[in-house]
């Protein structure tokens, strides 16, 4: 393992076989996906299911015209890359102060961020929604935003990162009367590559796929996000597989972009991990 | 620790404070002294676009006022969205509610009483079926407007019935024929089932039983609502029917709530289905027929599963134009207009009597007529009590325990009335 | 070095800390613990969402005495947790140990394992419906073939828990593979290479000098699914509903039930309540044993 992990190795490696059955079962979901999208209806009344009889691509342009798609989108990337960037900055932020710095009330503070999180959406919804109405929020891409600008996921996240890392790196550098910010932004900032990427993706993935709340808290068109405007897919009878399968690509498809461009930070960090 | 202690607290109340502060920003539920109001909506696919068009037709012939048609994120959704819109202020002035809606929202202080409005003869509310009447109607309030029909009919693949060489269902069928018929169309080997039940549990389990319940003579809770009474003769009739089928006979395909007879019956791989006349677009691959359910000593009752516009008042100019609205959507020409376009059942009898009824609906959705024809079998509706979805969970249990054979009949009656007895005690 | 330390502990550590942190404190007070105290005041309230609520003081805590649905609820959850917990962190942990290599197409694999959980819950629901559909599902097709007896999955009260374990932990080990990858990414290279010269194995050097390098990670994640699978609701929400015969319903299923279908908001809150004050205490009893670990591991 040690040596595979220097350079590609030009002969295909024996981990191929370990790995392909895993992908395999690990992405039937979207295999089916696929397959389903590409299907007439009738395919799908099929038993068992099968393959397509033809290649349907015409459900992808019916699925992009039943509403305004792009609008949606728009307004999901808006929300959730404004969730992503601020909580990169807020939760480093605490973060480094919960593991690093002993101040007054830390331990405190800590706990009863950490106890937000152990109460379900369903509960504290209608409260939320009280707060959002006292704050003029109601029906505006904002109140999808305001309460996740920083979750104490992320926080938490980036506190146990630290803790890993040796002290001994900011050591000389307190010592030097150096301020907290310059030690997060110059000494650990370029080590948070791997911790930071997977709190970005996993960010833009909670807010990208919320249902529950966008639902409740908007209801202008405008306003809504790619995942409500799914929801006009199925019917309270009946429901078009291969059109709903195929919004749900066109919705899911910014994801696994992003997800295959991010996942490049972990092996590019690499070189930099190499700590001392 | 203390000192920390109470600079937690000081800084909840402030936090409480500055909430406190902002509370008076509400927006949404004021009158804003027009006639402009919002109608929520699940609709999907032919029914958008049918409603979209009369809305606008409407706000055409009427400037003064204005209707703005919103989508909700469909009909399963839309109680749990106009609950939380009472809270967050933004909730509708009209909002397409599911016919058991009408119980949990009963309370609603906001919620229009509409009774002296339909007295107004221009309205004929007594044109509309009783069915949906009924369901639109609280302790002799009415509080909606009816949208939508439907019924459960027997729905059969003729091919199925051929090919078991067994004669296909006549409107005068009995439980036995029909048990004996959902047998001998039952082939393991193929993979052929003679009817399906939805188990889910659901209000999906529990209408067909109460369909059931109703042929057989009894009922569901007593006239007052205060107490279960369907521990009856006619009860347990019922549930030993869906036993003999479904555990002895094993003829039933249960579906675990995901649809799948709906594929199941378009594949030939079902014989009979109890079905509404939303489920027939899926079936143009089928040889179908349409009957009347089979009955009990001649009682071939059905029930509805009615779907209603319900009234919010910011303002009586508001209601006034909601009401307006609403009414002229289900007026007969323009509703047998919107039902040719999307395939709903006509709402009022007065629809059928239209020419265009027999000239161009009946063409185009030839199953209709059996369900139209069917809800003169509609004779009950289900109780609109703020209980009822705890009701319903109860017999919903019930009928899937005897399903699953995990109960004989008697005794899931008797954990379900006790189960109902305290719930309709309890509050 | 401690002296060093204690010296800068001083007012200006406690003025940087809370600079640092008070963004985030407003905003998790505003949007989370508001609601959150909220919620427990409404525990002791009469609330159907729709008329004025009225203070009922503890009758809500007393009717959880009497609820045989809340013991099958607690009992469903906690299973599920015992067994979900464990299954997902040991699967993480091998699939994310495979994927730490430098092949070809490796980011394919990837992306690949962690599709479960980009697709939505609806997605995912309708699938294992279809794969574990007991008639004409692919898992009784496979099972019949081998020449085992049909299975009901799903429509079987006494199974429908374990194949919910089954589905949850498919949907998860891709995010657990995620955080492991990228902790095993920053295990420090000079660490592997002297392992390897010491004539250490890969299997060896994965179990022996990367996995003790995880415990905060593996702490970090233990918490995060055992909040998750005391919250399980979205799964059951989209296959079972709960059911069949209340086999999988979970304590924040039935909390959703009272509260959006019955509206006894009052109740839905104080089951919050309840489940809170488990949560915190599971969380507690992990973060200790952790700890006790860890001191172990050190001395």
């Amino acid at each position: 393992m040690s040596e595979s992990s220097v350079r590609v190795s030009r002969r295909p490696s024996p981990w191929h076989l370990v790995l392909i059955p895993l992908a395999l079962v690990m992405a039937a979901p979207l295999i089916w996906m696929v397959l389903t999208s590409l299907s007439s209806v009738a395919d799908t009344q099929r038993f068992p299911p099968g393959l397509p009889s033809a290649l349907h691509w015409s459900n992808f342009s019916k699925a992009w015209n039943q509403g305004p798609f792009d609008r949606w989108l728009v307004n999901s990337a808006v929300v959730s890359i404004a969730c992503v960037i601020s909580n990169l900055v807020l939760c480093s932020l605490a973060a480094y102060a919960f593991a690093r710095i002993r101040f007054f009330g830390r331990g405190v503070v800590f706990v009863l961020l950490l106890a937000t999180l152990m109460v379900p959406f369903q509960v504290v919804m209608i409260p939320s929604l009280v707060i959002m109405r006292n704050l003029g929020l109601i029906d505006s891409l904002p109140a999808l935003i305001a309460p996740n600008l920083v979750t104490p996921f992320g926080i938490y996240l980036l506190r146990q990162f630290f803790l890993s890392l040796p002290i001994e790196l900011e050591e000389a550098a307190v010592l030097d009367g150096a301020s907290r910010l310059r030690i997060l932004r110059s000494i650990l900032l370029p080590l948070m590559g791997p911790p930071l990427s997977t709190l970005a993706i996993l960010t833009f993935l909670t807010s990208w796929n919320d249902f529950l709340w966008p639902l409740i808290v908007n209801t202008s068109s405008d306003v809504m996000t790619v995942q409500i405007g799914l929801a006009s897919f199925q019917g309270a009878h009946f429901t078009n597989w291969p059109v709903l399968m195929a919004g749900t690509l066109i919705s899911q498809l910014p994801l696994m972009v992003l997800f295959l461009v991010g996942q490049r930070w972990f092996v590019a960090s690499l070189a930099t991990t190499g700590i001392k | 620790m203390r000192q920390q202690g109470r600079f937690a607290v000081t800084c909840a109340g402030a936090l409480t404070v500055a909430v406190a502060l902002g509370a008076c920003g509400g927006s949404g539920d004021v009158d804003d002294g027009t006639a402009k109001i919002t109608l929520w909506h699940g609709y999907t696919g032919a029914q958008t676009e049918a409603i979209t068009a009369l809305g606008k037709q409407w706000n055409a012939e009427h400037p003064d006022q204005a209707v703005t048609l919103v989508f909700d994120g469909g009909n399963d959704d839309v109680l749990q969205k106009t609950t939380a819109g009472f809270v967050a202020g933004n909730y509708p002035d009209v909002a397409y509610e599911y016919g058991s809606s009408v119980g949990p929202l009963s309370r609603q202080p906001r919620l229009a009483d509409l009774t002296e409005r339909s007295q107004d003869p221009a309205v004929d509310w007594d044109d509309f079926f009783p069915a949906v009447k009924d369901a639109s109607t609280v302790n002799g309030k009415v509080v909606a407007v009816p949208a939508l029909v439907d019924n459960l009919a027997l729905v059969y693949n003729k091919d199925l019935f051929a090919r078991a060489g067994i004669a296909e269902p006549t409107p005068d069928w009995t439980w036995q024929d029909f048990r004996q018929a959902a047998a001998a169309l039952t082939d393991k080997e193929a993979g052929v089932y003679g009817w399906s039940y939805v188990n889910d549990g659901t209000e999906d389990t529990v209408w067909r039983y109460l369909a059931m319940l109703w042929q057989a003579g009894g009922e569901l809770l007593t006239a007052d609502n205060k107490k279960p009474a369907f521990n009856s003769a006619a009860g347990l009739a019922a549930l030993n029917q869906l036993r003999d089928m479904a555990v002895t006979d094993r003829s039933v395909y249960l579906d675990t709530g995901n649809q799948n007879y709906s594929n199941l019956f378009a594949d030939g791989k079902i014989g009979m289905l109890w079905t509404g006349p939303w489920d027939l677009s899926s079936f143009d691959k089928v040889h179908y027929g349409v009957v009347r359910l089979p009955g009990y000593n001649g009682n071939h009752e059905s029930i509805s599963g009615p779907d209603l516009y319900m009234m919010f008042n910011r303002s009586d100019r508001k209601t006034d134009t909601a009401w307006a609205f609403t009414t002229w959507l289900t007026s007969p020409k323009v509703h047998l207009e919107y039902a040719i376009q999307t395939g709903d059942l006509p709402l009022r009898t007065s629809e059928t009597k239209l020419p265009e009824y027999r000239s161009t609906y009946l063409k185009k959705y030839p199953g209709a007529e059996e369900f139209t024809d069917n809800l003169d079998n509609v004779q009950h509706a289900r109780p609109n009590i703020p209980e009822y979805s705890q009701v319903s969970q109860a017999v919903g249990e019930m009928v899937q325990s005897v399903l699953l054979g995990q109960a004989q009949p008697q005794e899931a009656l008797d954990s379900a009335t006790e189960t109902v007895q305290s719930v309709l005690a309890g509050s | 070095m401690i002296t060093a330390w204690a010296r800068r502990r001083s007012t200006a550590d406690h003025v940087s800390g809370w600079m640092l942190v008070a963004p985030s404190v407003l905003l998790i007070g505003l949007f989370g613990l508001v609601p959150l105290v909220w919620s427990f005041a409404m525990s002791f309230q009469r609330n159907d969402l729709q008329t004025p609520a009225e203070w009922v003081g503890l009758h809500n805590y007393d009717q959880m005495l009497g609820d045989p649905v809340l013991v099958a609820a607690l009992r469903h959850t906690l299973i599920y947790t015992v067994l979900f917990v464990p299954l997902t962190l040991v699967g993480s942990l091998v699939v994310a140990g495979a994927l730490n290599r430098n092949i070809r197409g490796i980011s394919i694999y990837r992306l690949a394992v962690f599709v479960p959980v980009i697709t939505s819950t609806v997605a995912t629901g309708v699938i294992f419906n279809f794969l574990l559909d007991p008639e004409y599902g692919l898992a009784n097709g496979l099972l019949e073939k081998v020449g085992l007896p049909a299975q009901g999955f799903f429509s079987d009260p006494d199974q429908a828990l374990y194949a919910m374990v089954a589905m949850t932990v498919w949907g998860w080990i891709g995010f657990g593979a995620l955080i492991y990858l990228a902790a095993l990414q920053s295990v420090p290279k000079d660490l592997l290479e002297a392992a390897a010269l010491d004539g250490c194995g890969p299997v060896r050097t994965f179990w022996q000098i990367q996995v003790p390098q995880l415990r905060p990670v593996t702490a970090f994640l233990t918490t995060w699914l055992i909040i998750n699978a005391l919250q399980l609701f979205d799964e059951v929400y989209v296959t079972t509903k709960g059911g069949p015969l209340h086999a999988t319903t979970v304590v924040v299923y039935y909390l959703y039930q009272q509260a959006f279908q019955y509206f006894h908001a009052g109740y839905a809150s104080a089951l919050a309540c309840l489940l809170f004050v488990v949560i915190v205490l599971v969380t507690l009893i992990q973060m200790r044993l952790t700890r006790a670990n860890d001191e172990s591991g050190a001395a």
